[in-house]
């Protein structure tokens, strides 16, 4: 049963060949790009959504923050068409391989940390201290400032991870119980009634990308101006 | 948890590493944002109600019938 379970979070292989590798690339093949001025509905609509959410992440940063508005839209995208993409059934979400969170949340989160502290030494390090401490606490409150700092990208990365296989699990679990009770005709309603419910629910897998970009938006913010 | 066999930690990110600093982002750099475009301001005091002469002669290239 445990092994059961899991299986749809192994990384795939087709012969014993890797098959992760065209399954992460293959999201990036949904962004439409074309030089012409007037594009279909599908392009368009595409190419609205972005520019909407290019403006809405980009507005509340100063100059030297917006040059990283073509790597946080890209990253907003890539994670928003993989998990989408996973909704699928029997097919397999990156998102849910902790090691591939892991190299997106650690380098992004040291980008925005190297950004303060070079530009901006003295503000980016009077961060770990709060406004109007007390005197003996200080450096206790160091320390614990210094260790959620340093907890930012492994937070990110098993945020999104333990999310989207939650969600997956909780999906094949309840199939699976509806199923099982499809002989006994009058709970299978209720059941299906609840998955469909959890499906939508689970396309707040969308808030979940808003959330990943948002937090590290918020850090680079945070770096960077205040 | 088959997410922590790290055999296959090497291919996943390099994998991602390519889709997501190279080809979304220069996917995203060739997607052109039009400006719609802009009306142009139709002057309606220079549109005269009445036909004048000398205008008729210039739109009409029919009617002289001297330049061949």
């Amino acid at each position: 049963m445990n092994e059961n379970l899991f299986t749809p979070f192994s990384t795939p292989t087709i012969l014993n060949q890797p098959a992760t590798i065209p399954i992460i690339l293959f999201p990036a093949t949904l962004v439409l790009t074309s030089k012409h001025p007037i594009n279909n509905r599908l392009a368009t609509i595409q190419q609205n959504l972005i520019q909407l959410t290019l403006k809405q992440m980009m507005m509340t940063h100063n100059a030297k923050g917006q040059t990283w508005s073509l790597m946080l839209t890209s990253l907003i995208t890539f994670i928003a068409m993989t998990n989408l993409l996973g909704l699928l059934p029997y097919s397999f979400t990156p998102t849910t391989q902790l090691s591939m969170n892991l190299a997106m949340a650690i380098p992004l989160w040291a980008g925005t940390v190297m950004v303060g502290l070079r530009f901006k030494t003295k503000n980016s390090l009077a961060h770990l201290l709060p406004q109007g401490t007390p005197t003996p606490l200080i450096p206790m409150l160091v320390v614990i400032e210094t260790i959620s700092l340093l907890i930012q990208p492994v937070a990110l990365a098993v945020r999104l991870t333990a999310n989207i296989t939650a969600g997956h699990l909780l999906m094949h679990l309840i199939g699976n119980a509806a199923l099982a009770l499809s002989t006994a005709n009058f709970s299978l309603t209720l059941l299906t009634s609840t998955l469909l419910t959890l499906l939508t629910i689970l396309e707040i897998a969308v808030a979940l990308i808003q959330a990943y970009v948002f937090t590290l938006l918020v850090s680079l913010y945070l770096h960077n101006n205040t | 948890m088959p997410q922590l066999d790290t055999s296959t930690w090497f291919t996943t990110i390099m994998t991602m590493l390519p889709t997501l600093y190279l080809i979304t982002q220069l996917k995203l750099l060739n997607t052109n944002h039009y400006q719609p475009p802009l009306t142009k301001n139709s002057n309606l005091q220079s549109h005269s109600i009445r036909w004048q002469p000398k205008w008729t002669k210039t739109c009409l290239p029919l009617s002289q019938p001297q330049q061949s």
